[in-house]
Parts: structure tokens; C-alpha cells; sequence
């Protein structure tokens, strides 16, 4: 009976000690790591879909009903704003940073954050030549061509091509729902 | 002191731990792609051992025998955590690459193999020698095998050009057969290394060196058999 107890008690011991060291640093290291993804994950891609502006859209981010909002501005006036979003693709979710000309209610561009799809076959959707189709898209009928669209999706990887366009659709709900809200915050710019 | 010193050695040659024990081989196969990432796999390792070992040796008094590979288990993990979480927040491009390895650490069997053979055994001096050595062994094996592989493969070293200009680089040897190609030669030349040094001094040469599989009870039942 004692045995055990030891048992019990050594264990709980380390156990909880191990716990409160944990907790202790995620919270410490938590704003670090959300500023390294953003520079390392959505980054590159924020920078490739939001090219025509002289801000730092990381830096002026804005948390609206719980999407971050990525800002573009030129001149002190708000040109475009960019989102991130989520669909499954052939394994595991695609993630797609999509970037909206708030002027003309357009797509500015789409770049992919995260993907784990197919090395050479679905992470094609990666590439420019496919990523390059979504410019200047307008907001509705964002469909692959298959389904009625006119987004062609790559050969042999149909899934992957599907679930992109999945998150861009995604994406345009989203903006579509706080596009007042956008407006509001950015009114006098 | 010597017995110090021999503790931090043995972990750089002698107990080499890919190469001559061939533990931990899970990330010496599978992250040594570049030196790179051999070297940032190494140093986590370094830091986990070093410290699992700390903590291990100076509470093994108070760990019950019974429970005591849930508690390694426990140290460690958390001590995998930290790393992770530290990786994250101050070398994410190195955390992009090793991935899904740096949790793995936890059941890299080098870990609990010198928690539970050395650490739970001796002090807290000797178990940090203990691990520095075999850390410092391991990191530079990783290291060895991603320069090895990534010259052939990319022809770059810590990604700075070494080879000719009209080297055509062999794309297969940073895959993953090339892992396997890569540590099966460095072990045969380590075996033929030491099978030379052996004979040199006069000593009797270990049948596991000597190439023939005299050594091996695989087929022994099959011998009997015949020879009945």
C-alpha cells in the first residue's frame, strides 16, 4: 500500500510540475511564435498577393469578428486587404491567402500558405501558372471548371485544385460579410 | 576526474551512438537531407539529453523502480516540448524543416537508453558528461552524414557551393534511399576502419568485423539440418 502511494504521489508530483512548466512558457513564447508564423507562413504569401501597396499589412493587422485582416494601403488609402482560409484538399487542409481589391470588389491575387498535398502532383497548386487564374477574378461563380466554374484544375490533381478553390470561395464569404466592416475601420483613408 | 572524461569520450567514438550502437537511427535517417538540418536536429538533441540526464540523475533516488520509464517518459516529453516551443518561437525556418521530428525526439530511443542505463544509475556530473558526450557524438554524426548527403545531392555544404562547376548533383542522395545509402557505406567504412586498426595492434579481429557471417545464428538451424 505505501509502494503504491509513492507511486502515486512521485508521479502526480512530476507530472504536475512538468504541466505548470509548460503552460508557463506557451504562455511566455505565444506572441513570439504568432509573429513567426506570420512572417514565415503567411508572409511570403501575404507580400505576393498585396504587391501594389507602401505599408506593413503584418504590422496593421486586424482581428474583425475573429479572420485577420491583412490592410494594403497607398498613399494613406486603403487599396486592398487580405484574408487567410482553410479547405481540405487531398491530405489535409490547404490554407489560401487571398487578397481583395476593396475598389472594384475583385480578387487581387491568391498565394498558399500551408499544404500538404502531393509532392509534385498536388502542391502543383502552389505554382504561379495555377495560382495566377484567380487575378482579377471577379467574387461570384468561383467554382472549379469541372463544376461549372472557369477555374481549370491541374491534371491529376483535381482534389487539390478543388479544395484551393474551396478556400478561395471561403475566403470571398468571408469578405463578404465584414466588407461593412472593413469600410468602417478604413473610412477616412 | 578520469573517470569524467572517460564518460564524456566514450559518446564520441567508442559508443558513437548512429554509427556504433546504432541508436536514435529514426531522425539520423530521416532529417540529415542537408548539414543544416543535421546539426539543428543535433542540437535539440543535445539540449533534451543534457538536461533529461540533469533532472533524471538528480531525483533517481526518489523515482520508484516501478514507475520510473513513465517518468523519464514524462521529463522527457515536456523537455521535447520546450524545445519545440523555443524552436518555434526563435528558429522557425529550422522548425519548418525538421517538422514532425522534433516532437519524435520523445521516443528517440537515445534519450531513455541513457536515462535509464546511465542516469538512473549515477550522479549528476557524470550523467551530464554522459550526455554531452553522446549528444556532442550524435549531433556530429548527423551533422557528418547531412554534409556527406547534401554534397552529393545538391553539391553544397551548410549550403555554400563546394563542387566543380559542371557537377551534376545526384538528386537521389538527399532523398530518402540516399539516407539509407549514406549511413550503410559510413558503417561499413567504420567497421572496415577498425578491422584495420585491429589487426595493426596484433589484436584478434571480432568475428562481426570480419565480413563473413560466420557470426550470424540465422541459418545455424539450417546447417544442423543439412548436416544431419
Amino acid at each position: 500500500m505505501r509502494e503504491i502511494l509513492h507511486m502515486l504521489v512521485v508521479l502526480s508530483i512530476i507530472c504536475a510540475t512538468s504541466g505548470a512548466v509548460l503552460v508557463n512558457l506557451k504562455q511566455a513564447t505565444k506572441s513570439q511564435i504568432e509573429q513567426q508564423v506570420l512572417t514565415y507562413v503567411q508572409g511570403p504569401a501575404l507580400l505576393t498577393v498585396l504587391d501594389n501597396r507602401d505599408n506593413d499589412p503584418i504590422k496593421e493587422r486586424v482581428k474583425i469578428d475573429g479572420v485577420t485582416v491583412f490592410p494594403a494601403m497607398k498613399d494613406g488609402k486603403l487599396v486592398g486587404v487580405a484574408l487567410e482560409a482553410f479547405a481540405p484538399g487531398y491530405s489535409g487542409d490547404i490554407g489560401v491567402m487571398v487578397g481583395f481589391d476593396v475598389e472594384n470588389d475583385e480578387l487581387l491575387g491568391i498565394g498558399i500558405t500551408t499544404q500538404t498535398e502531393t509532392p509534385g502532383l498536388g502542391d502543383k497548386v502552389m505554382k504561379p501558372s495555377f495560382t495566377d487564374k484567380f487575378k482579377g477574378h471577379n467574387l461570384d461563380s468561383m467554382q472549379v471548371s469541372k463544376k461549372g466554374g472557369d477555374i481549370d484544375s491541374i491534371a491529376g490533381a483535381t482534389y487539390s485544385s478543388v479544395g484551393t478553390v474551396d478556400a478561395v470561395r471561403k475566403a470571398i464569404e468571408v469578405y463578404q460579410s465584414i466588407r461593412p466592416e472593413i469600410s468602417n475601420i478604413w473610412k477616412n483613408s | 576526474m578520469s573517470r569524467l572524461v572517460k564518460e564524456f569520450v566514450k559518446g564520441l567514438w567508442d559508443e558513437l551512438p548512429p554509427f556504433r550502437v546504432l541508436l536514435g537511427l529514426c531522425p539520423v535517417l530521416a532529417v540529415t537531407s542537408s548539414a543544416e538540418n543535421g546539426l539543428g536536429m543535433g542540437m535539440a538533441v543535445i539540449f533534451v539529453l543534457t538536461m533529461s540526464n540533469l533532472i533524471i540523475s538528480s531525483i533517481r533516488k526518489v523515482i520508484p523502480a516501478k514507475v520510473r520509464i513513465a517518468c523519464f517518459i514524462v521529463i522527457t516529453a515536456s523537455l521535447v516540448v520546450t524545445v519545440e516551443l523555443l524552436m518555434q518561437a526563435y528558429a522557425y525556418p529550422l522548425y519548418q524543416k525538421l517538422g514532425i521530428f522534433v516532437p519524435l525526439i520523445v521516443v528517440n530511443c537515445l534519450i531513455l537508453g541513457r536515462a535509464e542505463a546511465f542516469a538512473s544509475k549515477n550522479g549528476v556530473v557524470l550523467s551530464i558528461a554522459d550526455a554531452l558526450g553522446m549528444g556532442i557524438g550524435f549531433a556530429a554524426s548527423l551533422t557528418f552524414l547531412g554534409a556527406v548527403r547534401e554534397v552529393l545531392g545538391a553539391g553544397t555544404v551548410f549550403g555554400v557551393p563546394v563542387m566543380w562547376e559542371s557537377f551534376k548533383p545526384a538528386e537521389f542522395m538527399i532523398m530518402a534511399p540516399g539516407a539509407f545509402v549514406g549511413l550503410g557505406v559510413i558503417l561499413a567504412g567504420m567497421n572496415a576502419f577498425n578491422r584495420y586498426q585491429s589487426r595493426k595492434k596484433g589484436e584478434e579481429v571480432p568475428d562481426v568485423m570480419n565480413g563473413g557471417c560466420a557470426h550470424c545464428g540465422a541459418c545455424g538451424g539450417i546447417q544442423d539440418l543439412k548436416d544431419k
